[in-house]
């Protein structure tokens, strides 16, 4: 059945660079269903929520009362499905790590890679690389999409020409990697598929139904300093007036510093602990 | 050349490996032994870098299995074949693998049709038996055709013509010079494939020899005699130097070979019906140590407790004693 002398490989033994580790992860990557099916998912409820509410609020427009009328904001409005796309997109994030702490194939992987760094700055990368992607197809997606749908039932709409659309849709679509990316550093650190994603929607949506509840002093000083808060105020802080955003510059950086905080962490615990 | 130098490991307040010393040479395969639980895994981790040693030292050519600048072609290693996510097909699975190493994608060809797993390089390693996951994960070490391999219980699950293919593979390998480092929990299974034996127990060194040295130091031979006049044959033998016990109607004599036997009988015209020489399996070495090590009694070997626990074997499993004389 099976011939037991091996043709020698034809390949010569030469060093892995971080080359071959990304592109061994992009194989990964894609050749996983699963990649397939959340990042379709991610930019489908994306779309598909924006055109619900859109038609949703299109069609009951008139009803409104002339002060909500005139508060209508049609820029974020439209931009409403990132809510649902977004945690699909972080879903992607954990699972690039975690499904192979859960199948316990992280030890070949680190075997053939034993430069645990590299791997995890490949997923990093390629995380921050695919779901960019898809996020800016999503934000630029539901802005055309929502305005057209707004626009036919002669609802006040925005263009993309407009500098405050463009931050807004370009800012939300290429930062779409950073809860994926707080996701991918949580599935190295708690090597659990479950429990990266409770940990990451926690991080995502605690300031959110926190946020109403607790007085202004929280969310002035306690609740700005999140995560999520810090990067909103960076990319959708022109438009929405939140007690919880700090300056946009500052909350750029903030979030940058979360993200090398999570990163820096998962690179600390993966190579420290045995696989 | 792999290099295990007093290595002790503790998982918490667990010792997995207690101050373990041993070297596994090319060209001949290394039966790495010892039940369940005794380390073998926990060491083959620690050659591939991935547990720490608590203490101590570990290396593959004389150097730290992280700081191989290309791993894949120093060392191939079959650790869980069953650990990996089954979503790939095996053609997949080894495509990324080989890229994590630089190794070209004609090389996924060549070790899938070696393996025997070409006409279903295609199908989902999800829905793979045990078996085909071995070859799948032999598959995986061949890839770089590097000169060191390990296999943690390779022969799991594989089907006997699988069994015969797998151990001719290891042997083929290190006759090419590899060193091939092979762990299991049955010495059956080394008995046919090693040259050599490293035994642990409870993460401790019990044993590292030559098949020949190892069977020769531990496996004790025994003589089997049946005759109607037994009770005239054992004072004879006892006399002699022989201990004698008795055996479900048959005597077995220890301390002395079968013609010297054969010969007291003769001079005596004692009728023998059966005069076997018995040599202790491999198995019943190995059990006698590692039941040892098991109740963690470091008392010296006790040659009668083998021959004994070699007679209990050889009733149960009758044929199955002369193996590996």
């Amino acid at each position: 059945m099976t011939a037991t002398t091996l043709p020698e490989a034809r390949v010569a033994a030469r060093s892995a660079r971080f080359s071959d580790t990304l592109a061994s992860e992009w194989a990964k990557i894609f050749s996983a269903r699963s990649t397939y099916v959340t990042l379709l998912l991610g930019l489908g409820l994306s779309l598909g929520m924006t055109a619900l509410v859109s038609l949703a609020v299109g069609s009951t427009f008139e009803e409104w009362t002339a002060s909500d009328q005139a508060t209508f904001e049609p820029i974020m409005f439209s931009l409403v499905g990132i809510v649902f796309g977004g945690i699909v997109y972080s879903v992607f994030g954990v699972l690039v790590g975690s499904a192979e702490y859960s199948s316990g194939m992280i030890r070949l992987t680190l075997t053939a890679t034993p430069k645990r760094g590299r791997v995890l700055a490949a997923k990093a990368l390629l995380v921050t690389v695919v779901v960019g992607v898809f996020s800016l197809l999503s934000t630029v997606g539901m802005f055309f999409l929502g305005q057209a749908i707004l626009g036919s039932y002669d609802m006040p709409t925005a263009s993309l020409s407009d500098l405050d659309a463009q931050r807004a849709v370009f800012g939300t679509g290429l930062t779409g990697a950073f809860f994926p990316l707080i996701g991918l550093s949580l599935a190295f650190l708690l090597r659990s598929t479950a429990g990266a994603i409770t940990a990451v929607l926690g991080v995502l949506w605690l300031p959110e139904i926190f946020g109403g509840l607790l007085p202004n002093w929280w969310r002035e000083n306690v609740l700005s300093l999140l995560p999520g808060p810090a990067l909103d105020s960076a990319v959708i802080g022109h438009i929405v007036d939140s007690s919880m955003y700090p300056d946009p510059v500052v909350g750029g950086l903030m979030a940058a510093g979360w993200l090398v905080l999570a990163l820096g962490s998962a690179f600390v615990l993966l190579v420290r602990r045995d696989a | 050349m792999i290099e295990v130098k007093d290595v002790t490991k503790w998982y918490g307040p667990t010792k997995a490996v207690d101050r373990l010393s041993f070297t596994v040479q090319p060209g001949i395969v290394t039966g790495f032994l010892g039940p369940n639980g005794a380390g073998k895994t926990t060491t083959m981790r620690m050659i591939l870098g991935l547990d720490h040693p608590s203490s101590g030292s570990v290396t593959v050519h004389g150097r730290d299995y992280a700081s191989l600048p290309a791993p894949l072609f120093e060392v191939g290693a079959l650790l869980d074949a069953k650990a990996i996510q089954g979503g790939r097909s095996a053609r997949q699975h080894l495509t990324w693998v080989a890229k994590a190493g630089g190794i070209s994608e004609d090389r996924v060809e060549q070790v899938l049709e070696a393996v025997g797993l070409a006409d279903v390089a295609r199908r989902k390693v999800g829905g793979f038996s045990l078996g085909m996951s071995q070859r799948l994960g032999i598959a995986t070490a061949l890839l770089g055709d590097p000169p060191v391999m390990l296999f943690d219980e390779p022969v799991n699950g594989l089907d006997p013509e699988g069994i015969r293919w797998v151990r001719r593979l290891f042997r083929d390998l290190a006759q090419e010079g590899r060193t091939i480092l092979v762990s299991s929990h049955l010495m059956s299974e080394m008995e046919e494939t090693a040259e050599h034996v490293i035994v642990i127990g409870r993460g401790r060194l019990i044993a590292d020899a030559s098949i020949r040295e190892f069977t020769q130091r531990n496996g004790a031979s025994h003589v089997r005699v049946v005759s109607p006049q037994s009770e005239e044959l054992a004072p004879l033998l006892r006399s002699a130097g022989g201990a004698v016990a008795a055996d479900d109607g048959a005597l077995v004599v220890t301390g002395m070979e079968a013609p010297q036997v054969g010969q007291i009988a003769a001079e005596h015209r004692i009728v023998l019906h059966e005069l076997a020489p018995r040599r202790v399996s491999l198995e019943a070495a190995f059990m006698a140590l590692t039941e040892d090590s098991t109740q963690f009694q470091a008392a010296a070997l006790d040659s009668e407790a083998i021959a004994e626990t070699a007679r209990a074997l050889a009733a149960a499993s009758p044929g199955d004693d002369s193996k590996g004389s």
